[in-house]
């Protein structure tokens, strides 16, 4: 994520997702917000912090293979400037989207769950910890 | 903003909206604001990074460092420093230091190095190709030699596929790191040649020691493991599990017990790795290794691995296998991807030694029966015990007692060598790199075998032997 012009590549995907779930003539417009966070959060936890290991070989004989994408993320440093471009994306997508749903209740819930998800992983604290043992080999 | 159908959506709806929010929402949203502040402002740090030294304390310990010198004391004997001078080939008759003697040190097993054929090959191949190949394997320095070489082993060796290292440590030294890596365990006999050391250090994993040839060790090892896997069934489904054996030990001489392995093999669900540097061309009827001396169907082995520096007198070493193994290495191998490939002359010497073989069967069973009669005719020589399996070609001989220290023993050794040597037989001394080896062997004088000593000579060998033992040992 270090590399020129991801971030907008990003963003520009994100939007994409939402214009796509826009166009959907049964979605109204908050639904369509909901959504549009609720499945980049999910694809975002399983992506970052579910898939572990490597999908090529790599020169460091294994050592990487229990860890998550974002544990191996610039190599374990924290707060680098892509891990901070990855916790504040899902915020600002949650803000967007509690606005649009005028602050519905059920939206609300759904939305901050779905946040809470993929922001609690980030945690410099939760580096390396699996909750119950799942996802440990 | 005007989007979605059926419901207008006016700014001034949503600013509307936004001030009858429900206060948990605005507050929450608040906390993330602060936090995206923090955030934005944190420094980034390292996880471990954490000394807990303070400053004075690593005063302290600087005071205190005293450097190593560059260049350690040798004593002016070290066997390093004195070296025995070659001049013309070290084939049967080897000249050392200006004397000529016959040739019991040189892993020449089959003879070939100084054959008509192969010179001639390699020469033409010189010719075509030149001497080099100034590349490594992906960066155009294949050459249709090295992939004829590599079908030409895996037919012989009846497996479906090979690949070619330029250097013959390098062989199995990137075969064992290419598939086992950190979280792995590797049984490993104790008497492993030092390439194979140098690869399971490479590899990161962890390493179990069996005692040398003693598959009761080996077994309870595995149930160990066993026991220890049941406890964590989900770690021990993504560990993954390796035997490495050789088929004739380099450093004593002697046969692992294949069968009982492979039946190890299939009850603990283990993979075996097979390093026949010694036996390939050796042992067999056909010359094909271990697994043909013993009647085993080759795919029960999982990789086997071989130099091409004793028995086909050429350089590097090839692993052979299933396709599904051996392709793995071709990315993964690092003395495959980032060395130069084998020149194409010792290809073609390979190739051509590798048609010698097919065509004379009968060779191997002549060395065996010379390795046979040396070993008869070493037994008995007071002082002396020779250690390793008498269809062996590279045995050893060992002090019954030690003197003492190693340096001492190394000496007296080098003194019967050195009779040997004033008598007109070439002999050497297994050298070890004595701080790094894992189990360090008795020093001892390695007695080689190949096709081309005669009967006479062989005996001759043996007198000699004997008599420089009784002069220096007694």
């Amino acid at each position: 994520m270090n590399s020129r012009g991801m971030w907008l590549t990003y963003a520009l995907g994100v939007g994409m997702l939402h214009i796509v779930l826009l166009s959907i003539p049964f979605f109204s417009v908050p639904v369509a917000w909901t959504l549009t966070n609720v499945i980049h959060n999910l694809g975002m936890y399983v992506f970052l912090h579910a898939v572990k290991g490597t999908p090529f070989e790599t020169p460091d004989q294994g050592k990487a293979r229990l860890l998550t994408h974002w544990e191996q993320l610039d190599y374990g440093v924290q707060f680098t400037s892509s891990r901070k471009f990855f916790t504040i994306s899902p915020i600002i997508l949650y803000f967007l989207a509690s606005f649009y749903t005028k602050y519905d209740p059920t939206h609300f819930i759904l939305n901050t769950t779905s946040l809470l998800t993929v922001l609690i992983p980030k945690l410099p604290q939760l580096h390396g910890v699996r909750i119950f043992g799942i996802n440990k080999y | 903003m005007a989007a979605g159908m059926g419901q207008q959506w006016v700014l001034v709806e949503m600013v509307q909206a936004f001030y009858e929010a429900p206060a948990y929402h605005l507050i929450l949203e608040g906390i993330l604001i602060l936090w995206i502040i923090r955030l934005l402002f944190s420094k980034t740090y390292k996880l471990q990074e954490r000394s807990d030294l303070t400053p004075k304390e690593k005063e302290e310990l600087i005071e205190e460092w005293q450097p190593e010198p560059l260049v350690p004391p040798v004593p002016k004997d070290h066997p390093a420093l004195n070296y025995n001078i070659v001049s013309g080939p070290p084939t049967h008759i080897i000249t050392v230091n200006g004397k000529e003697c016959i040739n019991f040190a040189s892993f020449n097993f089959l003879g070939l190095l100084d054959n008509e054929k192969v010179k001639s090959a390699a020469q033409a191949s010189l010719k075509k190709y030149g001497v080099g190949t100034c590349g490594p394997r992906g960066f155009y320095g294949t050459f249709d030699v090295h992939l004829e070489l590599e079908e030409r082993l895996a037919k012989f060796m009846r497996t479906e596929e090979a690949i070619i290292y330029s250097y013959g440590f390098a062989t199995i030294a990137s075969a064992i790191p290419a598939y086992s890596k950190r979280g792995d365990i590797v049984f490993v006999d104790e008497a492993a040649c030092f390439a194979i050391q140098k690869g399971l250090q490479a590899s990161r994993s962890n390493i179990k020691l069996f005692k040398h040839n003693d598959m009761a060790d080996l077994e309870r090892l595995l149930k160990e493991q066993e026991t220890e896997d049941q406890k964590n069934p989900r770690k021990a489904r993504v560990t993954r599990r390796f035997i490495v054996v050789e088929g004739l030990y380099m450093n004593t001489g002697d046969i692992c017990p294949l069968p009982e392995l492979i039946k190890l093999k299939y009850k603990y669900k283990v993979r075996i790795f097979l390093e026949e540097s010694l036996s390939f061309g050796v042992l067999g009827e056909h010359g094909r290794g271990v697994t043909e001396h013993f009647g085993i169907n080759i795919d029960d082995i999982d990789l086997i691995s071989a130099n091409m520096e004793n028995s086909l007198a050429s350089i590097g070493g090839f692993c052979c296998g299933r396709s599904f193994i051996i392709d793995h290495q071709r990315l993964s191998g690092q003395g495959y991807c980032f060395s130069a490939s084998l020149p194409p002359l010792l290809a073609a010497a390979a190739i051509e030694a590798l048609n010698i073989m097919e065509d004379n069967p009968d060779i191997f069973q002549t060395l065996r029966a010379k390795c046979e009669r040396i070993h008869k005719a070493l037994q008995g020589i007071s002082g002396l015990k020779v250690v390793g399996e008498s269809f062996s070609p590279a045995l050893h001989l060992q002090l019954e007692e030690s003197c003492g220290s190693r340096e001492d023993d190394v000496k007296l050794l080098k003194r019967v060598v050195d009779y040997c040597m004033n008598s007109g037989i070439a002999l050497t001394q297994a050298r070890y790199l004595e701080k790094e080896e894992k189990c360090l062997p008795p020093p001892s004088i390695r007695v080689v075998v190949t096709v081309e000593q005669t009967e006479q000579e062989l005996d001759k060998a043996a007198s000699i032997l004997k008599e420089a033992a009784q002069s220096v040992l007694n």
